[in-house]
């Protein structure tokens, strides 16, 4: 689709050296539900794209319903 | 007025408009399970692209998002080459058009840090998850630590999976 003109990189986390720890993140960090990022790793990025997209569907309809009342 | 970014998306890649997936919709691609309102992209600023996302939004009514009605914009190429980021409510959702964000540059400078990704048939472009948390990392926005806390979980458990 795309006239690219650099060549991107591949994804290299692994060899790319890490962040340095940042100790607010690190703080906010062990409240991460793990699982839940488990779970979307195992979806295709379309998957994970329309799940967000029905998330907000429902988050709509259930203000919608509490503005009803 | 929820997003359509499966309509976005495919609106701007059968156009062949060459973007950038950034935020939250990035952060999703990436496996982040926070939700996210709007579709941010970053375009290449050159005349030809302009055009065809010119082209590419003009029946979808894009206009200036929280900005009162009636205001003469009109969403042309001499608009886009005068402006830089553009954050509109079209007739599909939220966009956000970014000419550069802050701690990625813009267009060419972000390309070497994207990943191809296939989404509803298309291959697109989305910044590499390492180059996001640095990007979210240099915007410094309170509301963001909780988000970059997950993009680095996330980095963690890819990281976990692959050794």
């Amino acid at each position: 689709m795309h006239e690219t003109t650099a060549k991107p990189k591949p994804p290299s986390e692994i060899e790319d050296p890490p962040l340095p720890a940042d100790p607010v993140i690190e703080a906010y960090k062990k409240d991460v539900d793990r699982t839940l990022l488990r779970q979307s790793l195992k979806m295709t990025v379309e998957e994970r794209i329309l799940s967000v997209q029905k998330l907000n569907q429902f988050i709509e309809e259930l203000q919608r319903a509490t503005r009803a009342k | 007025m929820i997003t359509d970014f499966e309509a976005l998306i495919r609106l701007l890649s059968q156009d062949s408009v060459e973007f950038i997936l950034v935020g939250g919709i990035a952060a999703a691609a990436h496996g982040a399970a926070r939700s996210t309102r709007d579709l941010d992209v970053v375009y290449r600023r050159s005349p030809e692209n302009i055009a065809r996302l010119v082209k590419a939004l003009s029946c979808h009514a894009p206009y200036l998002r929280g900005a009162p009605p009636g205001l003469p914009f009109r969403f042309d190429r001499e608009t886009v080459l005068r402006g830089l980021n553009f954050t509109l409510i079209t007739d599909l959702g939220e966009l956000d058009l970014l000419g550069e964000i802050v701690g990625g540059g813009n267009y060419e400078e972000l390309l070497p840090y994207t990943v191809e990704v296939e989404i509803f048939g298309w291959t697109c472009r989305t910044i590499g998850l390492k180059r996001l948390i640095e990007v979210k990392r240099a915007a410094g926005r309170p509301k963001d630590l909780e988000a970059i806390a997950e993009l680095e979980a996330l980095l963690e458990e890819r990281l976990k999976g692959r050794t």
